[in-house]
C-alpha cells in the first residue's frame, strides 16, 4: 500500500476492493464523456454550417481541451482507487486519500454519532457499498467507498459496538 | 432531541405561556387586518365626512363584515394556538405540546443543554415578557422556544432547568410542589463601554470598505465630471446605516458574568438578549483582530457552541460572539471563563505570544522557514502550540488571529496536503468541531510536526475524553474537585438527593473556576 510523507508512521492500510475502480469508470463515463459531447455540439454546428460563430478552432479547442483533461482523469483512477486506505486503531478509525492532494483523517469511535451504509446500482451490481461516518461536526467529510458488501457490513457493527463502549457527549 | 409521539408518563404539572403572547408575536398581522379594512372609515373620520357613502352603502357593509369575520378568526386561531401549547418540566426531560389540528409533542432532555437564551424583543420587552430558548446540539432550530413567558417566570425557568441539568436540583418527589431553584448568584466580569462600541464599528472591517468605496465614487465622479454618482449612492448609505444600527443595536450594553450555570451575556438596545451557555459547552474559540483595532488593542471573540448551529445572519453573528470588542485585559478574562484551567505554567505569556507574537516565543511552532515563499507574510506568525488542555492555533499577519480547541472538544481531524505543500514539505491539520464561525485550522506546518501533532493530538482528545465522563457539570465538579470521594460512583446514576440545592448558593460561586 503506498504510504505518504502525512500518514502517521506504523500504519497497517487496508484497501478497499479493487473493483471500485469500475464503479469510478461508470461514474467518469457518465459525467466527462457527456460534457464531452454536448461541448461538441457547437463544433458539429460549424461544420454543418448552421453556425457561422465561434471560429472553428475555438470549437475545436474547446471539447478537445475537455476531452485531455477527462482522459487525464481516467488515467488518475486506479491509482486513485489504490490510494483509499482505512486502518482501524485502538481508539479511532484512520482514513486517507488522494495523490496529488492527499488526505489523511482520524475520527474517534467516541466520536461517531451515526454510521450511513449506501449502496449505488452501480455498486448494488459489484457487491460494493459506500460507508460514511458522521460525528458533531459538518466539517467530517468520512467517506470510505468501494468496500466489500461483507466489510462494510462489518465495519459497520464494530464501529457501532466500538462507539458504544466509548461514547462520549459532545 | 427526542420527538416523542406517545402520551408522557407524567402528567401533572402542564403550564401555559403568557395569554397575550400570541398577540405580542402576531400583531403584525392584526394590524395589517385593521389597517385594510378600517383604513376609509379613518380617512372619513379625519375629514369630518359622513362614515359610510351612501352610494357604497351595500359593499361597504359587506366589506366591513368581512374584515371583522377575518379579524375574529385570526383571534380565534390566536387564542387556541395559546390554549393548546402547553409545557412541562418533570423527570430530566423538558415537553412542549404544540398545534390543535396537527399536534406535536416535543421532548428535550435536560442534561444535553448546550445553552439557554432569554430574548425579548421590543414589544415583548414594554409588555414584560420573554422568549426562552433551549438548545441542544442539532445546529438547527432551538429545540424549545417558549414565547412569551413573563419576565420573572422565564429567568425562574431557566435556573430550574439549569439548576436540573446542572445536578444540583432534585426532580420533585411524585406530586409535591418542587422547590423553586434560586437563581444562580452571579459575578459580572467584564462590559463593553459605549463609546469603545461606536469605536470599534467605526474601525471596523465594514469602515475600511466603506472609505475605500467613498473614495473610488468621489474619484469616479470628479473624473467623469458628473453628479449623478451621489444618487446611486443612496441607496448603498441606507444599506450601510441599517448595518451599522443592527450591529449596534446588538451590541449595546454588552456585558458577560460567570455564574455557577455557566457564562452569562447580555446585550442590546431595543431588543435585549440574555444567553447562559453552560461550562464545558464551548467547543472551540476564536481571537481575532482587525488591522485598524491593533491601534487601540482591540479583539473580538467568538465561539462554536453545538446548539447555535452555524446559520449565517446577523442574529446568530451576536448569538456566537462571546466579546464583541475587548482590550487585552478583557481577553484574558474571557478566556480564564472559558477555560479554568489554561493547562500551561504561565498562561499571560503564552496567551499574549499567541495574540501579539511571532516566531517561536512562548513555545510555538511557526511554519519551517524554507515555506517563506508560499507563506511570505504568515510564516513568521502561522503557529501551534498544544497545552495541558487546548490546542492553539495562530495565524495572520495582519488580520491576527488566533483559535483554541479545548482537548477534550476535538471531534475529528484531517491532515491534508496538495502538490505545492509537498514541494515544500509542509502540510495542512484541520481539527473539525460543531457548526459555526471557528474554524479551526493550522497552516502550513512542518510535515513532521504536523503528523506528530496529529497522532499526538488524538491521544490527548482520548485522555481528555476520558477523564470528562458527565454531561452533569456540577456533580462532576463535586466528584472531581475539593470533595474526596472514596468510591466513585457510576456517571449515569441520577442526581444524588441529599446533595442540597444550596450547591448553588454564593458559597459555590467560585467551583466552576477550579474545574
Amino acid at each position: 500500500m503506498h504510504t505518504a510523507a502525512i500518514d502517521p508512521p506504523g500504519i497497517e492500510w487496508q484497501r478497499v476492493s479493487p473493483k471500485y475502480v469500475t464503479v469510478r469508470l461508470v461514474e467518469w463515463a457518465v459525467g466527462n464523456l457527456l460534457s464531452v459531447a454536448l461541448l461538441s455540439l457547437p463544433l458539429v454546428f460549424v461544420l454543418l454550417g448552421w453556425w457561422l460563430w465561434p471560429p472553428l478552432w475555438l470549437a475545436a479547442a474547446v471539447p478537445a481541451a475537455m476531452l485531455l483533461l477527462a482522459l487525464w482523469r481516467l488515467v488518475l483512477i486506479p491509482r486513485q482507487v489504490r490510494a483509499i486506505g482505512y486502518a482501524e486503531r485502538d481508539d479511532d478509525l484512520l482514513i486517507r486519500r488522494g495523490i496529488f492532494f492527499q488526505r489523511t483523517m482520524v475520527v474517534p469511535y467516541g466520536r461517531m454519532q451515526y454510521v450511513d451504509v449506501a449502496v449505488g446500482p452501480v455498486e448494488r451490481a459489484l457487491g460494493l457499498c459506500t460507508l460514511k461516518l458522521h460525528t458533531a461536526s459538518p466539517g467530517t467529510n468520512a467517506l470510505l467507498p468501494g468496500l466489500p458488501a461483507a466489510e462494510g457490513a462489518r465495519l459497520r457493527e464494530q464501529l457501532t459496538a466500538r462507539g458504544e463502549a466509548r461514547l462520549a457527549g459532545l | 432531541m427526542d420527538v416523542n409521539r406517545e402520551r408522557p408518563a407524567v402528567d401533572a404539572d402542564w403550564h401555559r405561556v403568557h395569554p397575550a403572547s400570541p398577540f405580542v408575536r402576531g400583531w403584525v398581522a392584526l394590524v395589517a387586518v385593521v389597517v385594510f379594512f378600517g383604513r376609509d372609515i379613518f380617512e372619513r373620520a379625519l375629514q369630518g365626512r359622513e362614515l359610510i357613502d351612501e352610494g357604497l352603502n351595500g359593499r361597504i357593509l359587506w366589506l366591513l363584515a368581512g374584515g371583522a369575520a377575518l379579524l375574529l378568526v385570526t383571534v380565534a386561531g390566536f387564542v387556541l394556538s395559546w390554549y393548546f401549547t402547553r409545557y412541562q418540566l418533570s423527570e430530566g426531560y423538558v415537553r412542549v405540546n404544540t398545534g390543535f389540528l396537527f399536534k406535536q409533542q416535543r421532548q428535550a432532555r435536560l442534561d444535553r443543554v448546550q445553552a439557554i437564551d432569554i430574548v425579548q424583543p421590543l414589544l415583548a420587552r414594554i409588555f414584560g415578557l420573554a422568549e426562552l430558548k433551549f438548545e441542544v446540539a442539532d445546529a438547527g432550530e432551538s429545540a424549545v422556544r417558549l414565547a412569551y413567558l413573563p419576565v420573572g417566570q422565564a429567568k425562574q425557568l431557566r435556573a430550574t432547568i439549569l439548576g436540573r441539568a446542572a445536578g444540583v436540583a432534585p426532580s420533585p418527589a411524585d406530586g409535591a410542589e418542587p422547590a423553586p431553584v434560586p437563581e444562580a448568584p452571579e459575578h459580572v466580569v467584564l462590559s463593553v463601554p459605549h463609546g469603545r462600541l461606536v469605536g470599534s464599528l467605526l474601525l471596523s472591517e465594514q469602515s475600511f470598505f466603506v472609505v475605500l468605496g467613498a473614495i473610488a465614487s468621489v474619484v469616479f465622479s470628479v473624473v467623469t465630471e458628473s453628479g449623478a454618482v451621489v444618487l446611486y449612492l443612496i441607496p448603498a448609505i441606507l444599506g450601510l446605516g441599517a448595518a451599522y444600527w443592527k450591529s449596534f443595536n446588538k451590541g449595546f450594553n454588552f456585558t458577560a458574568a460567570i455564574s455557577p450555570d455557566g457564562i452569562r451575556l447580555r446585550y442590546g438596545l431595543l431588543d435585549t438578549q440574555a444567553q447562559t451557555v453552560p461550562p464545558g459547552r464551548i467547543q472551540a474559540l476564536r481571537i481575532t483582530q482587525p488591522p485598524l483595532w491593533r491601534i487601540l488593542g482591540w479583539y473580538r471573540i467568538q465561539v462554536n457552541v453545538a446548539g447555535y448551529g452555524g446559520a449565517p445572519g446577523n442574529e446568530n453573528a451576536a448569538r456566537t460572539t462571546l466579546l464583541p470588542v475587548g482590550g487585552m485585559g478583557e481577553v484574558m478574562q474571557t478566556l480564564a471563563l472559558v477555560l479554568p484551567d489554561p493547562g500551561t505554567a504561565d498562561p499571560y505569556r503564552v496567551f499574549t505570544a499567541a495574540l501579539n507574537g511571532l516566531d517561536s516565543d512562548a513555545g510555538f511552532t511557526t511554519t519551517p522557514r524554507r515555506a517563506r515563499l508560499i507563506a511570505p507574510l504568515g510564516w513568521r506568525r502561522n503557529a501551534f502550540l498544544a497545552t495541558g488542555t487546548a490546542l492553539l492555533l495562530r495565524s495572520g499577519r495582519w488580520w491576527r488571529q488566533l483559535v483554541l480547541v479545548p482537548h477534550q472538544r476535538t471531534q475529528s481531524m484531517a491532515l491534508s496536503q496538495g502538490p505545492v505543500a509537498r514541494r515544500f514539505g509542509v502540510a495542512d491539520l484541520v481539527l473539525h468541531t460543531t457548526a459555526g464561525p471557528v474554524v479551526p485550522r493550522l497552516i502550513q506546518a512542518d510535515v513532521g510536526e504536523a503528523v506528530a501533532l496529529f497522532d499526538q493530538q488524538a491521544a490527548r482528545a482520548r485522555e481528555a475524553r476520558k477523564r470528562q465522563t458527565s454531561e452533569q457539570w456540577l456533580t462532576e465538579l463535586s466528584k472531581a474537585g475539593s470533595l474526596p470521594v472514596p468510591a466513585p460512583l457510576q456517571p449515569a446514576q441520577p442526581p444524588a438527593p441529599p446533595q442540597p440545592p444550596a450547591n448553588a448558593t454564593p458559597t459555590t460561586k467560585e467551583e466552576p473556576r477550579n474545574g
